[in-house]
């Protein structure tokens, strides 16, 4: 293994791939930094740079946005208490608080580090857990690959969303939008219309781009004219000296930083529910594992670390999914294993041993990136700063055209920037009617696993389906997967009751006592 | 009825019948009475449909809003304010969606250099915020260099042959 990985670390270190790795984490912390911008979007701009570049190339300057736009999610959250993505909202707890209170260099430097410090244990983590479960892996057959997918899809759908009826459903329809095209087993066409480019089923880039980008620009074109002069102002931290603490306060806090890598890795395995949930998780065993729990939300450095050690983390956890059995867990991990696949890679056990050489050069890719994540997010702080206040009527519309080229390079197909639209206009449907996008992707993603696996399955035991029960691995699966469901609608169906309940009392109260909208709302 | 119930009773409706459209669909492909390339699709079609009905029933079946909600009191003046306002910002999204989509039925017969420009220029000018005044100069010299930069660089520094349009004869 350690030859390997200096074999990976010798090439992320050749002058065009360190060039890239550089390049890809300055203009991810951008995209994580500014609000509207994500990562999704950072990696799908840049998909078309990578389609003249070998796969070595390609793949490292998009794990190296990945972690760019990761970490840099940390400077709005602090500097404009506005998370640049999901991953930073509880950095905004502490971290806008802190800025307030005149601390704001310590918590961007605190932010800094323990992103560095989950990073790097993340990966060290990928690197021991992925080959040996790409091992075990190799032993999966239809079967357990099937009850993955299941498994993966209900889980996904009943924790990523607060209603499980909307998650389940927008999991469903990325599988219907995923049934459009060649059908596995019998070849025969489905759902084209007659129409030639829909033989070969939607690309998930165009699926990606139009759901995640061209919706974010619609929404953020919603609010745009409604945003002051004040609020395109750059923040100003003040000096900034160091990384703004002192070597006994970073050392305080290594234990926090470590209970929150570990959670952060954890959730960044499971699919679904990414760096996300986990920043928050991180938060809350932070708070409760705390001497001075009181002083959370009130500007703790502990929130900030818990928080961008645990977001950071999640790059690693989610890698060991997708590297290992070509099973993303979120968006962004969706679109690299499209990136991926635009370079000739099928992600997934194999990987490791037909591309042994690349999957350690992803490693050593990784490891790069977190250590210029930390030297650009040092020394390049102030320039960071300044992007923030670029205006939004100007940079979306060039992000917008910047997609519309990404689509129209998968194939030199006009029809491929009509189905980033229509996506588009389907993720903005979404944001409105309070469906989660996500499910949708992996429901994408995993659906054609899902049935082709099926059917082979079947085909296996006879077209008997109970095949998929008496295997003990995909009955595992199977099984959690029911339970998963049946646990979060009985759930779902008590909490209905209870609030019924509650609204029944207070029907029974006189109307002076009844506890106000904003009283019920508190927790 | 509160805005938020029908919101939600218009989102159930909308999944009942993405699901419909879809089971139609499929009972129009060729069935051969076993497991084929039908069934999973079968399968969906099923579950969306269930879904959307449960996202109606649970409408009318969920909690009842707060007393304060249940019934809408009269708008106050920053509320009729605001109500115009989200009215503006959905013109603006229905104006962006067409101008992206004319743009894209640009692309092959005026090139891309031409439908960049033009729609980057419209664009930054629909969205400039209400208190700014468009600098309609700086808008077409961003417009032009954005777009003969983009043009340019994936034309012969990524080997991605955009649309030229009219240019195409004048380029090497």
């Amino acid at each position: 293994m350690l030859m390997d990985l200096l074999g990976g670390a010798t090439n992320v270190l050749a002058p065009q791939i360190f060039l890239l790795i550089t390049l890809g984490v300055a203009v991810g912390i951008v995209f994580g930094a500014v609000p509207g911008l994500t990562a999704v979007m950072a990696i799908a701009l840049s998909l078309p740079m990578t389609y003249g570049l070998d796969p070595a190339a390609g793949i490292s300057l998009l794990v190296a946005l990945f972690v760019g736009a990761t970490s840099g999610a940390l400077i709005s959250a602090i500097l404009l208490k506005i998370p640049g993505t999901p991953s930073s909202v509880a950095t905004t707890f502490d971290g806008a608080p802190m800025m307030e209170n005149g601390e704001g260099a310590k918590a961007l430097g605190l932010g800094i580090v323990f992103s560095f410090f989950g990073t790097v244990l993340s990966i060290a983590a990928l690197i021991f857990i992925a080959p040996w479960l790409a091992t075990v892996a190799l032993t999966f057959g239809p079967h357990e690959y099937f009850a993955i997918a299941i498994f993966s899809l209900t889980l996904i759908a009943t924790l990523s969303t607060g209603s499980m009826v909307k998650g389940i459903f927008s999991g469903i329809a990325g599988f219907a939008i995923s049934t459009v095209g060649i059908a596995p087993v019998e070849a025969i066409q489905r759902f084209t219309f007659d129409q030639v480019e829909l033989n070969a089923g939607f690309s998930i880039l165009t699926v990606l781009v139009g759901l995640f980008a061209i919706a974010e620009v619609i929404k953020v074109a919603e609010g745009a004219r409604s945003i002051s002069a004040e609020d395109m102002k750059a923040p100003s931290v003040g000096r900034i000296k160091g990384f703004g603490f002192s070597v006994p306060e970073g050392l305080s806090q290594i234990p926090n930083a470590i209970r929150s890598a570990f959670v952060g890795i954890g959730i960044g395995i499971l699919p679904g529910i990414g760096a996300g949930t986990s920043n928050i998780i991180a938060y809350v065993l932070a708070k409760k594992r705390s001497k001075t729990p009181e002083k959370f939300g009130t500007g703790h450095p502990e929130g900030v670390v818990a928080s961008e050690t645990a977001n950071n983390a999640g790059i690693g956890g989610a890698m060991i999914p997708l590297l290992t059995l070509g099973i993303p867990g979120d968006a962004v991990t969706a679109i690299l294993l499209g990136g991926f696949m635009i370079h000739g890679i099928q992600p997934g056990p194999m990987l490791f041993i037909t591309q042994g050489e690349l999957v350690y050069t992803v490693f050593a890719a990784l490891m790069l990136s977190a250590v210029m994540m930390l030297v650009l997010e040092f020394f390049g702080l102030r320039i960071f700063i300044r992007l923030l206040a670029v205006p939004k009527h100007i940079l979306l519309p060039i992000i917008l055209v910047l997609c519309a080229v990404g689509a129209f390079g998968l194939s030199s197909r006009i029809f491929d920037i009509w189905t980033i639209l229509g996506f588009g206009v389907l993720g903005y449907a979404f944001v409105k009617a309070g469906i989660p996008a996500a499910p949708f992707i992996i429901g994408f993603v995993l659906g054609p696993m899902a049935e082709t696996n099926f059917r082979r399955g079947l085909q296996l035991s006879n077209g008997d389906a109970l095949g998929f029960f008496t295997n003990p691995i995909s009955g595992a699966f199977l099984t959690i997967a029911i339970l998963s469901v049946a646990w979060q609608t009985v759930s779902t169906i008590r909490a209905s009751k209870r609030q019924r309940a509650v609204l029944a009392i207070e029907d029974e109260l006189p109307k002076r006592q009844r506890p106000s909208a904003a009283q019920r709302a508190k927790p | 009825m509160t805005a938020t119930r029908a919101k939600e009773l218009v989102t159930g409706i909308a999944m009942l019948g993405i699901g419909l459209v879809y089971l139609f669909m499929t009972m129009e492909l060729p069935d051969r009475g076993t497991v084929d390339a039908a069934t999973i699709p079968y399968v969906l079609a099923f579950g969306m449909v269930l879904l959307g009905l449960l996202q109606c029933i649970s409408v009318f079946r969920g909690p009842m809003p707060a007393p304060t909600d249940r019934e809408d009191p009269p708008l106050t003046k920053d509320e009729v304010l605001s109500v115009d306002s989200r009215r503006e910002s959905y013109v603006v999204v229905a104006l962006t969606l067409a101008l992206v989509a004319l743009y894209t039925a640009l692309l092959r017969p005026i090139g891309f250099p031409f439908a960049t420009a033009a729609y980057l220029f419209l664009q930054f000018w629909l969205l400039t915020p209400k208190d700014t005044k468009p600098p309609f100069g700086l808008y077409a010299l961003i417009a032009g260099v954005a777009s003969g930069a983009i043009f340019l660089l994936f034309r012969y520094a990524f080997d991605l042959l955009l649309p030229a349009g009219p240019l195409t004869p004048y380029l090497p």
